[in-house]
């Protein structure tokens, strides 16, 4: 057999284990409840709750940050991040988290946030001066 | 109605706009010009004109680049430009980040390398000049294209730097001729970019893009004249230029990521990362089977085929990171500017070129009818430009995967863990592309004596393997078995290349240039490997570590640790304590003192002083921290803060007076004189009444009551303060002035007289304690990181030596 020919077979081999892997190595963008079903590490795309609060007290754990997010599907959802809160997550439009449901909760390894930030450019801030408070005057209610 | 605008500077956008347009029509001219000139040989006048433009081009460019520097520096704020790239409180030499921060300045950069090339091509390139520089203008034209900003059958060509605020962006505002003292300043230039890094790393990056259009233009020329052979003389040393500056480019790109980012690391196999190292993997392949066409006759195909596509790779670069299609899964590409049709044409037209050029000249390509002997250089220059074309393979189609979604309209996610994923296969190629650099190195073109071969292999193989030990046992490598076969790859590259560059210094001065850049990419392998798979947080939050209702306590602690003000914590072999801020606006720098403790005196062995950043910056998504790092010979110590009391940033901004929010709940007491009053931090007496109180800006009339209440403040601490708030009745309602104790945190209201009670009402209002300040940080360790760095400095080096070589093998033309 030609060198050439055994080198192709060997590049030709290399290439399927590698369609393989990628494919068995991609994810799929999902939901909470079919993170619920499959319980492996998966992508859930959704948007924060704003009604309901953000919990992160770095003075009691500066490792723990939960909030509660809808996936795509408007299912709610807690989620519960092992590290310090992402700055600005209260701004992000969209989530797109990692990580697997572990009982009623989504366990997040990382958080990945779009938020209207520079390249959102369809927003002028116009910053005006604020009229100087020259009076401190409190009225008080006549009793 | 036209409104006519108060305060607009038109004219350097005017000027600016004019060369943007000059540029794309020159380059288009000169671009045709030097086709017609390449083909009629005999006629000069193409060439004159050719050249004209060229000229004139590069008046255009650096037209472009004075104008939009100019509205920048000055503060042009009703240019949309400056406005989302820069603001005043910009130091100056960031002016310079904020340039290329967007597309439009970084697709300038671009074609102002390309000109800088072009004006060393015509007076080098000689009889190469009318074809290699048809094809640069050819780049040149489309790159001026993304510029122009026009509209042609209603769709917009391009995005130009010059459009004013209120055509980008409409708003009511704008409706107001004067919005321009509305327009106070610019969005400021993302914090992450305000590093030194970002100052260097874009151009050189960019020079290396730019620079690999010469031997892709080379390639075509050679092609298209039927000069087959001759074109990889001078392709060659434009080659190893290219990947010396794209690959100097990326490892700046990786210092920065490093050193400002807080990915925690410097290479993550971010998209926008990979688009970069594909085009320069594959010129690295070119230039070894170029070196070995030339030397043998052999991979004529192979050479040309990666020449060209290393080029086209770059173009697919800039579709990936500039057209918006790689969405959720980059955290840093650009967004689309509605260049995207416009990108995949610039793919199109040079990806078709090649093809055609490719498939028009298959039969007349040189070729050797004899197969390469298994022991010649040129069999395993091949065998490694294959391998590295494979690893190129695997990191294009991990990449791509949002445009295969975007083409097919599927939606499969990249890997969850794209790190490992992508290490998993690397890894593998790296050992192979190790290895081969290394004996391949006592291999020669066509035939190799074998016995001197294997005994100069092995006897290399037998140092590598004892230098393997040592490092795998020092850096503690040796748990994983593919870690150890890396690191004996990277040895073994070291050694072999070690020994060739000790022959080289001996005499064989021509192989200096190789062996160095080997030797470079070996430690640099090394260095990677160590640093990457032996990093560790040391912020690891495990003896005081307090479990949280509603969390699995069996997962491993956190990597974030909290620190209090002025609290020492034992962090690993570090007693670590925050000490405070400072602010320097934007900026507030978190101080950290890091202390190593002699366990048995109790001594203090080592202190330093770490002092991570974090910028508050809420236009460009809030809190953003850059990491400080310990830099040691064999280890580094990186610390980020990731998230902080927020007091500090507001602190650093003027306070408002006239609210009480900042207080607590008021305590409200119906006195009489010479009563006590307690609050937290003393006590206050009631002292007597002002009847003949004034207040300031206001005053007196004739039936106005205006009383003040003559107050003493006794503090523990021994001070005393004197305060009159002070109460008015005017026209039948009352009001009332209070009055502030700063020092103590309090505020003083005179409220109200109860004339039937005969009482004083007087409300004290307090700060709330102030809360200790607190960060919350992590700590990683790097060792031998410097391995890495060191390994990219001496690859460089390794490539500059060789250009030189390859540079004189050129030999002089007679035109």
């Amino acid at each position: 057999m030609k060198k050439s020919s055994v080198i192709g077979i060997i590049i030709i081999a290399i290439a399927i284990a590698m369609i393989i892997v990628i494919y068995t190595d991609s994810s799929t963008y999902s939901t909470f409840t079919e993170a619920r079903e499959k319980q492996a590490e998966l992508y859930v795309v959704g948007v924060l709750n704003k009604e309901k609060d953000l919990v992160y007290n770095p003075t009691v754990d500066a490792n723990h940050f939960s909030f509660y997010m809808y996936d795509n599907d408007s299912t709610e959802c807690r989620v519960v991040f092992r590290g310090a809160k992402p700055q600005d997550i209260e701004r992000s439009e969209q989530i797109v988290l990692t990580g697997k449901m572990v009982g009623d909760e989504f366990h997040a390894s990382k958080i990945l946030m779009k938020c209207p930030s520079k390249y959102n450019q369809d927003e002028v801030e116009v910053t005006e001066a604020t009229a100087a408070q020259a009076l401190s005057f409190v009225p008080t209610d006549n009793r | 109605m036209d409104i006519t605008y108060v305060g607009e500077n038109l004219l350097p956008g005017k000027v600016g706009q004019l060369f943007v347009i000059l540029s794309f029509g020159t380059a288009l001219l000169s671009c045709i010009s030097y086709y017609f000139a390449a083909n009629h040989k005999e006629e000069q006048s193409w060439k004159t004109i050719a050249r004209f433009a060229f000229w004139a081009n590069v008046v255009a460019v650096v037209g472009i680049g004075t104008c939009l520097y100019y509205i920048i520096y000055s503060h042009l704020f009703e240019y949309h430009y400056a406005w989302a790239h820069s603001s005043r409180a910009l130091p100056t030499h960031y002016i310079i980040s904020s340039f290329w921060e967007g597309q439009e300045g970084s697709f300038w950069l671009w074609m102002f390398w390309q000109i800088v090339l072009g004006i060393v091509l015509v007076f080098k390139a000689k009889s190469w000049e009318n074809p290699v520089m048809a094809v640069v203008m050819l780049c040149q034209a489309v790159l001026g294209s993304m510029l122009i900003g026009v509209e042609i059958f209603g769709e917009r060509v391009g995005s130009s730097p010059f459009i004013l605020l209120r055509e980008a962006i409409p708003g009511p505002i704008f409706a107001n001729p004067d919005y321009l003292t509305m327009v106070t300043d610019g969005r400021g230039l993302n914090p992450l970019l305000q590093n030194y890094w970002m100052v260097i790393h874009p151009p050189t990056l960019f020079l290396g893009f730019a620079a690999m259009i010469v031997p892709f233009a080379y390639g075509v020329a050679g092609l298209w004249q039927r000069r087959y052979h001759e074109w990889i003389t001078p392709g060659i040393p434009w080659a190893l230029f290219a990947v010396m500056t794209l690959g100097a480019g990326i490892i700046m790109g990786s210092f920065w990521a490093y050193e400002a980012l807080n990915f925690g690391g410097f290479w993550a196999w971010d998209p926008v990362e990979n688009a970069s190292i594909i085009p320069w993997l594959t010129l690295i392949a070119a230039v070894h089977v170029m070196v070995a066409y030339k030397n043998s006759g052999h991979s004529y195909f192979t050479a040309t085929f990666l020449v060209l596509v290393s080029f086209v790779l770059v173009i697919y670069a800039s579709f990936l990171t500039r057209s918006g299609v790689l969405g959720e899964t980059s955290v840093h590409s650009f967004t689309d500017l509605g260049l995207y049709w416009q990108l995949v044409a610039f793919n199109v037209i040079f990806l078709g070129i090649m093809v055609y050029l490719l498939v028009k000249h298959k039969k007349r390509m040189p070729s050797t009818p004899k197969e390469e002997d298994i022991y010649s250089r040129e069999f395993w220059l091949f065998i490694g430009a294959l391998v590295l074309s494979v690893a190129c393979v695997q990191i294009i189609s991990s990449t791509s995967i949002p445009v295969f979604n975007a083409v097919f309209g599927t939606k499969v996610a990249p890997p969850v863990e794209p790190v490992q994923h992508y290490n998993k296969w690397q890894a593998g190629f790296a050992v192979v592309v190790g290895l081969l650099s290394a004996f391949t190195q006592f291999m020669k073109y066509k035939r190799t004596d074998v016995r001197k071969f294997y005994a100069a292999a092995i006897a290399s193989l037998v140092v590598a393997m004892v230098v393997t030990a040592l490092v795998v046992y020092i850096t503690g490598v040796y748990t994983n078995f593919m870690y150890i076969l890396l690191v004996f790859s990277a040895a073994y590259a070291v050694v072999a290349n070690g020994r060739i560059l000790g022959e080289a210094i001996k005499g064989k001065w021509k192989l200096t240039g190789s062996a160095v850049a080997h030797i470079g990419f070996g430690l640099l392998l090394i260095g990677a490997l160590v640093a990457a798979a032996t990093n560790e947080v040391i912020s690891v939050n495990s003896s005081n570590y307090i479990a949280v209702a509603g969390f699995d306590q069996v997962e491993k602690p956190g990597d974030n640790l909290f620190l209090t003000e002025g609290e020492p914590v034992q962090m690993g072999d570090y007693r670590i304590t925050y000490v405070g801020d400072s602010v320097a606006r934007p900026n507030v720098y978190y101080k950290i003192n890091y202390e190593k403790i002699d366990e048995e005196t109790g001594r203090v062995t080592e202190r330093f002083q770490l002092r991570p950043f974090a910028q508050n910056n809420p236009q460009m998504g809030g809190l953003i921290g850059t990491p400080a790092t310990k830099h040691y010979l064999t280890h580094d110590i990186y610390t980020l803060i990731t998230a902080a009391m927020s007091d500090a940033h507001q602190q650093a901004q003027p306070g408002d007076q006239g609210g009480f929010e900042d207080y607590e709940e008021p305590a409200i007491y119906e006195t009489n004189i010479g009563d006590t009053l307690r609050y937290r931090n003393g006590y206050i007496v009631v002292e007597g009444i002002n009847r003949d109180a004034t207040v300031q800006n206001i005053p007196r009339r004739d039936d106005d009551v205006i009383v003040g209440l003559k107050l003493k403040v006794h503090a523990v601490s021994g001070e005393s303060y004197d305060a009159e708030p002070v109460f008015l009745i005017r026209g039948g309602s009352t009001f009332d002035l209070f009055k502030d104790v700063e020092e103590q945190g309090l505020r003083l209201r005179f409220s109200n007289i109860i004339p039937q009670k005969d009482k004083l009402e007087v409300m004290v209002y307090q700060k709330p304690v102030p809360e200790k300040k607190w960060i919350v940080f992590k700590a990683i360790k790097f060792p031998y990181i410097n391995f890495f760095w060191c390994g990219a400095i001496v690859m460089t080096i390794g490539f500059l030596l060789s250009i030189f070589r390859r540079n004189k093998e050129i030999k002089p033309e007679k035109v």
